[in-house]
């Protein structure tokens, strides 16, 4: 298989490099107008994102164009004086489909299972498909890369689990409450792991958002950003009588939040739950808060003891997905086998005799004896002539299969059921 | 006849413990092939047991309500007929292990010592005594499920507030969805031993024209319906949520249990048939 990629990715290039390699979508047109015109590449992936930058092209193995690919990447970065050979990573034939199914499974992740990977990866390959420069070979690589996300997906658990601090701190919510719709959550200090987690909460629907910080004018500037009422920090006690879920992210040096001060507020909710998530360092709230029935508290360390149980879990499945993508290079390399030119005259010969042979055999006794002779030869000759011209076509190409001959033994495979061979 | 009741008698715990299993599967591991079958094997398993209930009926010419091991077999086909609508109806999947435990040993013990009653005293033949049974059943198997839920609650509370994120975490779902599940089933329970209790004190006059308000199975009802009515209205009052509500189901459940077994094996009642 003449697959071949390129690529570097967070394992092999610091971030500052990975930053500089990235391609624009702007950059990414012009980019496969000179793949395709300057290299003479007839089919080409460039999948670009923040912690990668991969180049998937389909070449004749005799030539093996790492250098035109290295250098292609210097010139559309303007990258000469910072790209070093020993940032990429060269794969070919199975190396690089292997590549290409871990990478779409989420275990080439820097966060593993990371989801937005597979959408990603799909976008790169739509992209290139709008602009025509994948074929027949290509797209069954990166359908079966498609296939192998949706199973890593569906059959394991590899995405399951929230892996960052604001999502915890959110997943934690959802298995508290039912409907996050009908809940007013609360964000005190406007710090950016309190600010996401609070975007986090909006995303699942929260009823309302309330921000309070010290400086009133940072609270009406993240309450402007990603939408919310500002109350006054004074008055935030007073909040938690209406508010359900409590982000905290202040910065301060002694708790803003005592259990003492919680009394009076959890008489009046009743045993209505409030969940805080404290995620100030060093802690805003009281940890003797947690006391009261109703009263979740749980700070950072809490959160990342869940992030850190989900990434086991994550890791745990590595095995199982592994297995997955062996599964599809075989079915891949079988498929691609397949192909060869001689065993495919080979088997539609043989599938066309068995046929003569069958009715031949059925109608055998309506026929004298000296002529069955002859309707043995009359029969060879048809189904000899049936053969002439598609074995004349696929013979063209003669030994070194390119693009549309592959295409002509694939469709002739499907067509007759010699697939069902395989 | 006798051959298929005999037949569908060894074969029902067979089923409920396949249903264990693709339950415990699917809830230890999701994306198995038991997450795909365990409702539809949940669905066909209620079926077999209402056929094989059905066929009992029918052969021995009464409802299999006589004897406890046959009441105990009408308990599992209720708990798993009732998981099976609440299933459907909330579509939360992650609970059948907890609510089937209790129909698999209640069908084992009923499939090991059931026996045939041929004679049935004629007092048993009523229709209020069927309606009576039948409510009283459905009210049990509610409420044993609602405690289950309120297990559950509490269990997944615990996991939560002690910052143990074990696989009743990950599993389970939210705490409020669990406390109005385990909410409802004892509602429904409540209305369903509230009419037993009211069809069994109609029932009572024209079965033995003279009346035992003394009699200890009958005090034991009341003081379970009557504790049951308290949590119900304490909630609705107080409004009190969440674990202490858990805590009332669950315990109000062990309570109920008790109070059956001491009134069973420690007294004397009319109420006793067998």
């Amino acid at each position: 298989m003449n697959l071949l990629s390129i690529g570097a990715n967070h394992r092999t290039a610091p971030i500052d490099i990975r930053e500089r390699l990235y391609f624009s979508e702007k950059e990414l047109e012009r980019a496969y107008e000179v793949l395709l015109n300057k290299y003479g590449f007839k089919e080409a992936v460039i999948v670009s994102t923040c912690n990668r930058t991969e180049i998937y092209t389909v070449t004749n193995p005799f030539t093996m164009r790492y250098g035109d690919l290295l250098n292609f990447i210097k010139e559309q970065k303007n990258a000469s004086d910072f790209v070093k050979p020993e940032y990429f990573y060269r794969q070919f034939a199975s190396g690089a489909a292997n590549h290409l199914f871990s990478v779409a499974s989420g275990i080439d992740s820097m966060i593993v299972g990371d989801i937005q990977i597979l959408a990603q990866i799909k976008d790169a390959y739509y992209y290139a498909e709008q602009k025509k420069t994948t074929g027949f070979l290509m797209n069954r690589v990166f359908n079966t890369a498609f296939r192998v996300g949706k199973r890593a997906r569906n059959e394991t658990e590899i995405g399951e689990g929230a892996v960052s601090i604001s999502y915890a701190a959110v997943e934690l919510a959802s298995k508290i409450f039912a409907d996050l719709s009908k809940k007013r959550a609360l964000l005190i200090g406007a710090g950016e792991t309190g600010e996401l987690t609070a975007k986090h909460l909006k995303n699942k629907g929260i009823g309302e958002l309330r921000i309070t910080n010290r400086t009133r004018q940072r609270s009406q500037e993240l309450a402007d950003r990603i939408g919310g009422r500002v109350v006054e920090f004074e008055n935030f006690i007073g909040e938690l009588k209406q508010c359900d879920i409590v982000i905290s992210s202040i910065s301060s040096d002694e708790h803003i939040l005592k259990a003492p001060m919680l009394q009076g507020i959890m008489k009046q909710r009743g045993s209505e739950p409030l969940f805080i998530i404290d995620i100030g360092v060093p802690r805003n709230i009281d940890p003797a808060c947690n006391k009261y029935e109703s009263v979740f508290l749980h700070d950072i360390d809490s959160l990342k003891h869940i992030i850190d149980r989900n990434l086991e879990k994550r890791k745990a499945e590595i095995p199982i997905i592994e297995k997955i993508i062996r599964e599809e290079l075989v079915e891949l390399f079988k498929w691609y086998n397949s192909l060869k030119l001689n065993p495919t005259i080979s088997d539609l010969r043989q599938m066309f005799e068995f046929i003569r042979q069958a009715e031949v055999e059925k109608h055998i006794n309506r026929f004298n004896k000296d002529d069955r002779e002859l309707l043995d030869l009359v029969t060879k000759r048809i189904v000899n002539k049936l053969l002439h011209t598609p074995m004349t076509t696929l013979r063209t190409s003669n030994g070194d299969p390119q693009e549309d001959t592959l295409s002509h033994i694939s469709t002739i495979r499907k067509l007759f059921g010699l697939e069902r061979k395989d | 006849m006798n051959t298929t009741v005999d037949v569908l008698n060894i074969l029902l715990p067979l089923l409920y413990g396949g249903l264990l299993f693709l339950y415990g599967r699917s809830f230890f591991k999701t994306a198995s092939r038991a997450d795909r079958l365990k409702t539809a094997a949940l669905a066909v398993t209620v079926i077999i047991h209402l056929i094989y209930l059905l066929l009992r009926t029918i052969l021995f010419n009464h409802p299999p309500i006589t004897t406890p091991f046959e009441i105990m077999t009408v308990i599992a086909f209720c708990i798993a007929a009732a998981y099976l609508f609440i299933e459907g109806i909330s579509k939360v999947h992650g609970t059948g292990l907890f609510v089937l435990i209790p129909a698999f040993f209640f069908q084992i013990i009923s499939t090991l010592l059931i026996s045939d009653l041929g004679e049935v005293p004629e007092i048993l033949r009523s229709n209020l005594l069927g309606f009576h049974v039948t409510s009283a059943l459905l009210g049990y198997a509610a409420i044993a499920v609602g405690a289950m839920y309120g297990l559950l609650y509490l269990m997944l509370y615990h996991d939560i507030k002690s910052n143990h994120f074990s696989v009743i975490y990950k599993r389970l779902p939210n705490l409020e969805i669990l406390e109005s599940m385990s909410f409802r089933s004892t509602l429904f329970g409540f209305i369903c031993l509230s009419i037993a209790i009211g069809v069994g004190l109609l029932w009572l006059p024209i079965a033995f024209g003279e009346i035992f308000y003394s009699d200890p199975k009958l005090i034991g009802s009341l003081f379970i319906w009557v504790l049951y009515a308290v949590g119900l209205v304490s909630k609705r009052v107080a409004g009190w949520h969440g674990r202490k509500i858990a805590v009332l189901h669950v315990s109000a459940f062990i309570i109920a249990i008790f109070s059956i077994t001491i009134v069973n094996f420690f007294f004397r009642s009319f109420h006793q048939f067998y």
